[in-house]
């Protein structure tokens, strides 16, 4: 092994998440040989960011006024910053209920003595410190990680899920509703747009070995949109999406708009497209993704 | 007044512990969740059929669980019987998940106060401890992985799973992929086995330099595994009284007539009581509540436990040993289950949704978990979390207040205080993100 002192000093900064990017994370051990991890409270007891951070990932949303003062103390102390899951892009599944009437009820049940206090809503954080590279996924897995942070520059990722996710696309297999999962077991080989299911691997950025449409279950875009709509209206993600399902299925448009504004779609679409609306975020270009 | 506080690492989420003392005595000990997640609120209104995807994500960690209790609380609610077959793949994922979340309290969150490390990654000092701290990690991980790779065969996504799914699972397991993870248990069972003797031995040590194994008043235990068919994917409740006997069985529907839940000042993580009494749930809880593993090196473990400290056990520091044990037990029953034919037969049923009220149970690592949801015209309306860290919120508050009585005097604060502090809430295992949902 090599010495402790010629390694880079890696830090992992948890704002308000899951944590599970960073057991995705200890899903590898690969990094363990390349850095020096001198930051991480989930497995290292240290409550302090040293100076000199070579890579800082951060994951989770800016969600209280203890996660922005961390933001900031460890960004300054890190040459690089790497964002890291749908939390820390676009704030997360924070954002679900925005807007909904139980976010009042939400925040007003949020305070408590000597506490830290909740921000109005979880901030992605490129709204306060700069990202050197993004890393979308929910959680990204262990290979992206790897990707992240040994080989950015050369790294190539499949351009959509379907890429990566074999099913064949028939056409004539035409559903007439989306109804897929009530219906019993899918078809292994065939597409899932074609079984009657709302998928959205069409549009949604790969790198993740399609590992949920392959098992059978539609991909609810947890890699955020593709290249071509990076920095894009929130319509144009849709209106592509509505072109694939006019295109392969005889849905009722009503019904595939309806479904396209569901949660669990907004849940990480709305992660990508949410920002392109608040002009105060930088714009993430496909140079800086994983 | 003196206010201690200490700020807490190797557990899941943001929390501290607050101690007061006054004239040289403790008179409180406090456990604080510093973050909240708020899912029961932002879940309202949405369609109950997306729910099973949405609520994994309260936590990474204990994913596995909140997925399958989502997907029992809407079968129960729609009234669907999925196939037996998804029945076995469900319990597969849930020994994933229990192989990786035992693996990780044990070695990379509680190993390193064995030996005053700061954390497992910490290498030694001289080339012979460097290197065996070094294998020692990885072969850490390497157990920790059979359980993410359980998760990703039975779950399909390997943090938050989606192959369980209302009616069934979408896929089986085919056989090739079940006998190549047959092989990698059986290499690595030895190695677990290894790693768990070692921890075994260290936590002696342990004990024999601070003398005592923590607060070992009785309390209630509950779990929802049974006495001798250990299943993880369960169905009801049993809980453990003051003098070691079983004293209630429930259906998940029943909780509230016996576990109260409150919400705290001082915390974002609620607190509950069983009727008032003071409960424990996690694998000290299990272990206690559990006669045969039906596996022959867990049993022998139990047997080896129960004779060494007796059966119900209460010290705290037994919580680490017992997960021990528990990680063993997941290992072998995952190798027993995979060579069972998981590949043929129907995984998932037709189902029509409908409006009412549903429950759903599994037994998560840190203990019972229920998920509550009441659909009206198709939405979620409310939807309640019933989550194990919080059964364990007076456990860990006494066993705080114990050690923080063993540290304080008239001489002053003893140092060991800092360790002691984090040794007690890490047996518990806490899951900050769920206990406050």
């Amino acid at each position: 092994m090599e010495s402790k002192k010629e390694l880079p000093k890696f830090a992992v900064l948890q704002l308000s998440g899951c944590s599970g990017c960073e057991v995705s994370l200890l899903n590898s051990d690969e990094w363990i040989k390349n850095f020096d991890l001198v930051y991480m409270p989930l497995v290292v007891s240290t409550h302090k960011i040293p100076e000199d951070v070579e890579v800082l990932l951060v994951s989770g949303g800016v969600r209280t006024d203890e996660d922005l003062h961390n933001l900031l103390k460890g960004a300054s102390r890190s040459k690089k910053v790497i964002a890291v899951g749908t939390c820390a892009l676009s704030g997360g599944v924070a954002q679900i209920g925005e807007g909904h009437i139980s976010r009042e009820t939400y925040l007003d049940s949020a305070h408590r003595l000597r506490l830290p206090s909740m921000l109005p809503r979880a901030y992605p954080i490129d709204k306060y410190v700069h990202v050197d590279l993004y890393l979308p996924g929910c959680p990204p897995t262990p290979e992206l990680f790897i990707t992240a942070l040994t080989e950015a520059e050369d790294a190539k990722i499949a351009s959509i899920v379907c890429q990566e996710c074999g099913r064949k696309k028939l056409t004539d297999m035409r559903p007439t509703s989306i109804s897929g999962r009530r219906s019993g077991t899918p078809d292994p080989e065939i597409c899932l747009i074609n079984q009657g299911y709302l998928c959205v691997g069409t549009s949604t950025r790969g790198g993740c070995g399609a590992l949920c449409t392959r098992p059978g279950h539609a991909c609810v875009g947890c890699r955020g949109p593709a290249n071509p709509y990076l920095n894009k209206d929130p319509e144009f993600v849709l209106d592509n999406l509505r072109r694939v399902f006019t295109r392969m299925t005889d849905i009722p448009l009503e019904e595939i708009n309806a479904e396209l504004a569901s949660p669990w779609l907004s849940l990480f679409l709305g992660q990508f497209t949410d920002y392109t609306q608040d002009q105060s975020l930088p714009q993430r270009t496909k140079e800086k993704m994983i | 007044m003196t206010t201690l506080t200490y700020p807490l690492s190797r557990i899941e989420g943001h929390a501290r512990v607050v101690i007061d003392i006054h004239d040289d005595e403790v008179f409180r000990a406090d456990f604080q969740a510093m973050e909240m997640r708020g899912f029961s609120y932002y879940v309202q209104g949405v369609p109950a059929e997306q729910i099973t995807v949405i609520v994994p994500r309260i936590c990474g960690v204990c994913s596995t669980a909140h997925q399958v209790a989502s997907v029992k609380a809407l079968e129960d609610l729609f009234g669907v019987t999925p196939p037996p077959l998804a029945d076995e793949i469900r319990e597969v994922l849930l020994l994933g998940q229990l192989i990786q979340n035992q693996a990780t309290s044990l070695f990379i969150f509680t190993m390193p106060d064995r030996v005053n490390a700061s954390s497992l990654f910490e290498m030694g000092e001289n080339p012979e401890s460097k290197e065996r701290q070094f294998s020692l990690a990885q072969m850490s991980l390497k157990i920790r992985k059979i359980g993410t790779d359980l998760i990703t065969l039975a779950g399909g996504q390997f943090i938050h799973p989606i192959k369980t799914v209302i009616g069934g699972v979408t896929s089986s397991i085919p056989r090739e992929k079940a006998d190549s993870m047959i092989k990698t248990i059986e290499e690595l069972l030895p190695v677990a086995v290894n790693l768990v003797d070692n921890y075994w031995q260290m936590s002696m040590e342990m004990v024999d330099r601070i003398g005592t194994w923590g607060d070992d008043e009785p309390t209630y235990y509950l779990t929802s595994t049974e006495a001798n068919n250990f299943r993880l994917n369960s169905d009801r409740l049993r809980v453990m009284c003051e003098k070691g006997k079983e004293c209630h069985i429930f259906a998940p529907q029943e909780y509230e007539k016996f576990i109260n839940i409150e919400s705290s000042d001082y915390s974002y993580a609620g607190v509950s009581d069983f009727q008032g009494h003071i409960m424990r749930a996690n694998s000290l809880a299990r272990i206690n509540l559990t006669e045969s593993f039906g596996t022959p090196i867990a049993d022998a473990y139990l047997k080896r436990f129960g004779d060494a400290h007796g059966k119900p056990a209460h010290a705290i520091l037994f919580f680490d040993l017992c997960r021990g044990i528990e990680l063993v037990y997941a290992l072998e029953k995952a190798k027993q289950m995979l060579e069972t034919d998981l590949q043929n037969g129907e995984t998932m049923v037709k189902y029509q949704p409908r409006d009412g009220i549903g429950f759903g149970l599994v037994e998560a690592p840190r203990g019972p978990l229920i998920h509550r949801y009441e659909v009206e015209s198709g939405l979620i309306k409310n939807a309640d979390f019933i989550i194990p860290t919080v059964h364990n919120m007076l456990a860990i508050r006494r066993a705080l207040m114990v050690a923080a009585k063993r540290y304080v005097s008239a001489d002053g604060i003893n140092s060991e205080l800092e360790r002691a502090v984090g040794r007690v809430v890490r047996a518990f295992d806490p899951c900050i993100a769920c206990a406050t949902k």
